[in-house]
């Protein structure tokens, strides 16, 4: 007898009519009409562009008809609708030729996310209590286009900050002409890692005020000082695809790859050897490479050109940086300099990177014209396996830095009025030391296009909720990853699911509602019309041989996920003959002194969380960290020399003070950690961040010193020491590895 | 411990009692949550998850109970298929990948807009369009997702097997009916006639 | 010929990003379980990163080892079943068959792998999360056990693809969710019963190993050990 005949036979048969008669299981929605035409279970393939980091990578977006409950005026019902369902790198795409790191992956989520904002939203309880009530697109921007008419009428344009990250494209465009209409406005780029002190230095060195885009496929030597460039770093999909050709794509060739840094990353610890380096001493290691090269006539030292000659004591060949030298103050043998400097020397094309902790010194910018000389020096400049330069205009520097913008308030140098947040959340990703929030509770009016109530959300009047990317066109032109030059576009991947609105239509809204200049200098009434514009401008310079017309052009955009160049634009650095002057290579300085505070503090980007701004995504919560295997938290790294000098068990709950404040973690022992650094992951720390955020671990921002980098305006977030005391039992969720590290209420397994 | 043989009487009357408990308690529970049940089926719940929920809706599945459809308009299969239109007329789709689509309101009206539009079942359809709803049709097959098949109709058409197979005579249907029980004995017989592969991960993934 | 299909991992490539973790996640509805389900090791990784450590500073060294279902050709967890929901299919992966798993467990006790998760409550998305889930992939229940099925799913669909324009499968055209993700190209999928199949290739590297080859479990997935610099020799 069958198993399922005999179950049926065994059931009451009474019983069973019974519960035939019973409703209805489908619940009791109303569907509305699909406004897409779709085939159910045959999946489509959509163009977009990743949003979370600087990157800008292109993605493919796998789009399948579901069915998702959604408010449609008013009504709640169930809509078949295309929903994205996986995300891939474009294949087409010159940045990640169809490669993805972790974090793109779980774009997803963003769109899904739970706690989404669903619609604009009125502050009604007190400043940070989190009240809130819903209202009209309509209602809420007037409500803001009349506070910022006001600040007009009353001759108050200045008092008009906006804080945003890093925008590229049309976006950034059509927030330009908005900060600039409103003279002498407060604009704030707000990105934790930022790379202006790069920029700043490629600038100097080179005539390019662009990050670096690596050529890392053909290259035959690197090295790297602190740079996490297949993590978080830079245009890091890139540059682990460049990376994987460099040790196996190439029969019979493999390039050595050398990692300086205190901490083995997740970059370091792929490298062929890893060298520990005292920090902010990564530039004078670099100097000490040159200096070898040059004593030993192995390049000479005018084929560096302006970026050598930028640097002090460069024709004279180094003096002060002989390896003999450096070695007590760097922490790197004299013979290993020299070693490392012949074989770059000898294996072209060889590159040298910096960045990362290393640019996040008081002297970041100078280690940074330090590479630049090296790379000058061993001719890896606009060559193949060396560091190239697409030929896109630089981004113009717009505006303050966040430290000064809350610093003029707090000091009522500056009386800003108003304030547009849009990507940045400046309450979390600030030091405590800028006061930050202190400053926010004195602008009377704030206005957030976040889609999730994070610290700094939470404090605005007016929430105007961005779609999400795959919800929206996007364009980017991205300035680094490859040396072709790129324009990305994409239309929205799916329709939005909620009541939201693109952040640059509503802009463009509020400029027609103001009217005037603002009106004509926007001339568009949609972002995509904006992008379009664009293209039409980009058809007549690039576009004549590929398409027979604009239209044409923009369609054949839109379906690839952009235009780019067939063949490398790299051009060469641009500044000739002698600097203006030289730049003195400086030691690094420290906040908190050494024998009340005895540990570098050393926060890092995490691989999953980024700068904190992923911290809400439960993919990213629950994927081990590639290291410590941590999930669902944060945790301190201490040597295990230092562990034992402290006592401290792995697990203990520690006490992290530094000169502007302190945190408490689960210590985690990690023998690649220099015994005088404590290593902790950004990101964690919300206190507002969505259900899986919220409360979660500590943030290592908010302890730093206010030290900026000499010469920019960024954090010289590497420069804070610290001191360390266990207070208690932690608690950590390790995935597994060879660390036995769990709190002992989480042991049996 | 000897485990009872199936088919031996210690092992049947244990069924039995189980079975029995089971649809006791499913009933009890039903009684008790009709309440909470009916405003949990008209507000979406905060969490998805395969579970059953209610214990009613597990016995349910497990002794293989499935509601009679009940459509929110009495289409009509025979007189559309009378009128020479072909199945994949309205479930395109159904020779390109796995589902065959179901056609939305917008669809039908693009003929009931001029065709039959004094008849009260398309009066009906004219309603939904005019509030702007779609049509509610309810699944006439379909696997529980308990049975973790994934089923595939572009490779069964492409291999020449007729929609009336898996799906009865249509023509001699009104509203649709579940005629064929979709069994897994019924999908291997047939596959086994056809030398199509019968590897569990055929259709199990 | 069957297929066979086999995947290499070349560790001197990979550098431990994660991107096939959470890629797997995406592709396979594998549900998060949480904080406190986490810290009770019920955590869901149908690929993991494993890390080690040698070394004391400052001569550290980490290596990274990616480690999934690796698909044995004698494969403990199969003998062991009582309900053959684990068995061995005709192209040679290691199948789970859900609706005949009762949740023994036994699988997972006898995989050296550690590779095999237990369902211990029904998976749960908070909505509208669930919008995501993959329609080619079940979602499993309470009580069941799962693990990486190499992308089955996209198996099923390259082979029925290839049927339907009457043609062979080109090498390549099938990629598990953690192959198209990985940046530096370290992973490999492809047929080992086609000698000229890139996987085919690489699996014959004088780098190759198997990953605990002792217990004579013959895995279908290859490693390909770091290599290390060979300094002049190809200068």
């Amino acid at each position: 007898m069958q198993r399922r005949d005999f179950l049926k036979i065994s059931a009451v048969a009474g019983a069973t009519a019974a519960l035939e008669g019973c409703g209805n299981p489908d619940h009791q929605l109303i569907r509305f009409v699909p406004e897409e035409d779709l085939i159910p279970g045959i999946a489509t393939w959509k163009p977009s562009i990743c949003t979370l980091c600087p990157a800008g990578c292109g993605l493919l977006v796998r789009v399948m008809q579901g069915e998702a409950e959604v408010v449609r005026e008013g009504r709640l019902g169930l809509l078949k609708m295309g929903l994205a369902k996986k995300l891939e790198g474009n294949p087409a795409h010159p940045i990640n030729q169809g490669k993805l790191c972790p974090r793109g992956q779980a774009g997803l989520q963003v769109t899904y996310h739970p706690d989404r904002i669903q619609g604009p939203l009125a502050r009604v309880g007190p400043r940070g209590s989190g009240q809130f009530r819903e209202m009209t697109w309509e209602s809420a921007t007037r409500q803001l286009a009349s506070q910022l008419a006001d600040l007009q009428e009353s001759g108050q344009e200045g008092s008009l900050a906006l804080i945003t990250s890093p925008l590229r494209g049309q976006k950034r465009a059509i927030l330009d002409a908005f900060a600039n209409h409103f003279k002498k406005s407060l604009p704030v780029e707000l990105a934790f890692f930022d790379d202006s002190t790069i920029r700043a230095a490629n600038l100097a060195s080179f005539g390019h005020a662009l990050p670096l885009t690596l050529d890392l496929g053909q290259s035959n030597y690197v090295v790297s000082f602190g740079a996490d460039f297949l993590g978080t770093w830079n245009s890091p999909v890139a540059q682990a695809i460049g990376f994987g050709r460099m040790r196996t794509g190439r029969p019979g060739e493999r390039a050595k790859f050398v990692q300086f840094e205190q901490r083995i990353s997740q970059t370091g610890a792929s490298a062929d050897e890893w060298i520990p380096v005292q920090p902010g001493t990564e530039g004078a290691v670099a100097l000490g490479l040159a200096h070898v090269m040059l004593a030993e006539n192995l390049r000479p030292a005018a084929g560096a050109g302006h970026a050598g000659l930028l640097l002090e004591g460069w024709s004279e060949g180094l003096p002060d940086y002989a390896p003999e030298k450096i070695a007590a103050q760097t922490g790197v043998k004299a013979e290993t300099i020299v070693r490392i400097a012949r074989e770059a020397a000898a294996h072209d094309p060889a590159v040298a990177i910096l960045g990362g902790a290393a640019a996040a010194h008081t002297n970041g910018l100078v280690g940074a014209l330090a590479a630049n000389a090296l790379n000058a020096l061993l001719g890896s400049v606009g060559k193949p396996g060396g560091i190239l330069f697409p030929p896109l205009l630089a981004a113009k520097e717009s505006g303050i830095s966040l430290e000064i913008l809350a610093s003029q308030i707090n000091s009522r140098a500056a009386a800003a009025k108003v304030l547009l947040v849009y990507n940045a959340d400046p309450v979390f990703s600030a030091p405590a030391a800028w006061g930050v929030r202190a400053a926010l509770d004195k602008i009377p009016f704030i206005a957030s296009f976040s889609s999730f109530l994070d610290e700094t959300t939470m404090l605005a009047d007016l929430i105007l909720p961005d779609h999400s990317p795959l919800e929206s066109w996007l364009d980017d032109a991205p300035p680094s990853g490859s040396a072709r030059t790129i324009r990305s576009v994409a239309p929205p991947a799916m329709h939005p699911l909620h009541n939201t609105r693109s952040m640059p239509d509503v802009l463009l809204d509020l400029a027609h509602q103001l009217g005037g200049d603002l009106a004509s200098t926007l001339p568009w009434k949609t972002y995509d019309e904006a992008i379009e514009a664009s293209f039409a401008a980009l058809y007549k310079e690039k576009g004549t041989k590929i398409a027979k017309d604009a239209d044409e052009f923009w369609q054949k955009a839109q379906d690839q996920g952009g235009w780019w160049s067939t063949e490398p634009e790299s051009v060469p650095a641009s500044p000739a003959g002698a600097p203006s002057g030289v730049v003195k290579p400086r030691a690094p300085e420290f906040a908190g002194d050494p024998n009340d505070y005895p540990f570098h503090f050393l926060p890092f980007a995490s691989q999953l969380l980024y700068d904190g701004s992923l911290a809400h995504l439960p993919w990213m919560q629950e994927a081990p960290d590639p290291l410590s295997t941590v999930m669902w938290g944060t945790w301190v790294e201490v040597n295990p020399r230092t562990a034992r000098k402290l006592s401290l068990q792995p697990g203990d709950l520690v006490e992290v003070t530094s000169p502007h404040g302190k945190l408490e973690a689960p210590a985690l022992v990690n023998p690649g950690i220099a015994p005088d650094v404590i290593a902790m992951p950004v990101g964690q720390g919300h206190q507002n961040f969505t259900r899986y955020a919220s409360g979660r671990g500590a943030n290592p921002i908010s302890i730093l010193s206010p030290l900026t980098v000499e010469g920019t305006q960024s954090l010289a977030w590497a420069a804070t020491r610290v001191k360390l005391s266990v207070v208690g039992r932690g608690k950590l969720i390790l995935f597994g590895g060879s660390l036995t590290e769990v709190s002992p209420e989480l042991e049996h397994r | 411990m000897s485990r009872p043989a199936p088919g031996s009487s210690l092992y049947l009357s244990v069924v039995i009692a189980i079975g029995v408990a089971a649809l006791g308690l499913a009933i009890l529970e039903r009684a008790l949550s009709a309440e909470a049940m009916s405003a949990a089926e008209e507000e979406s719940s905060g969490a998805f998850t395969p579970a059953h929920p209610t214990l009613y809706d597990a016995v349910r599945e497990f002794f293989e109970i499935r509601s009679k459809p009940v459509q929110p308009i009495a289409y009509t299969h025979k007189v559309h298929l009378a009128n020479g239109m072909q199945c994949t007329d309205c479930h395109v789709g159904v020779d390109q990948g796995p589902d065959a689509r179901i056609p939305s309101v917008n669809f039908c009206m693009t003929c009931h807009q001029v065709i039959a539009t004094q008849q009260p079942e398309i009066k009906k359809l004219a309603a939904y369009k005019a509030r702007g709803e779609d049509v509610p049709w309810q699944r006439v097959y379909g696997f529980e997702r308990s049975a973790h098949v994934k089923f595939n109709h572009a490779p069964h058409i492409r291999a020449g097997v007729d929609c009336s197979v898996c799906h009865g005579d249509m023509r001699q249907q009104t509203v649709a009916e579940r005629k064929v029980d979709h069994t897994m004995g019924f999908c291997v017989s047939c596959h086994q006639q056809k030398n199509a592969s019968v590897d569990c991960v055929t259709c199990h993934f | 010929m069957a297929h066979r299909w086999g995947m290499v991992i070349d560790l001197d490539r990979c550098t431990g990003c994660e991107a096939c973790v959470v890629a797997c996640r995406a592709e396979n509805n594998i549900a998060t379980v949480g904080e406190e389900q986490a810290g009770l090791s019920r955590a869901k990784h149908w690929i993991r990163v494993e890390r080690y450590y040698e070394g004391e500073f400052p001569d550290v060294k980490v290596k990274f080892q990616p480690v999934l279902c690796q698909q044995c050709d004698a494969a403990p967890c199969e003998t062991v079943c009582p309900t053959f929901a684990s068995y061995h299919t005709g192209e040679g992966l290691n199948g789970q068959i859900y609706n005949r798993c009762i949740g023994t467990r036994y699988c997972a006790n006898a995989c050296p792998y550690e590779v095999r998760f237990f369902n211990f409550f029904n998976p749960v998305w908070d909505k509208p999360l669930h919008l995501q889930l993959n329609p080619d992939v079940s979602v499993r229940t309470v009580g069941v056990m799962e693990k990486c099925t190499f992308c089955v799913q996209r198996i099923k669909a390259g082979e029925i693809q290839a049927e339907a324009e009457k043609r062979e499968l080109k090498d390549g055209e099938i990629r598990p969710a953690c192959v198209q993700s990985c940046p530096p190209e370290a992973m490999v999928f492809g047929d080992l019963n086609d000698a000229e199949s890139r996987a085919s290739r690489l699996a014959n590297s004088r780098r190759r190993t198997k990953l605990l080859a002792e217990l004579g479990t013959r895995p279908k997935v290859t490693y390909l050990q770091r290599d290390s610099w060979h300094g002049d020799e190809n200068a």
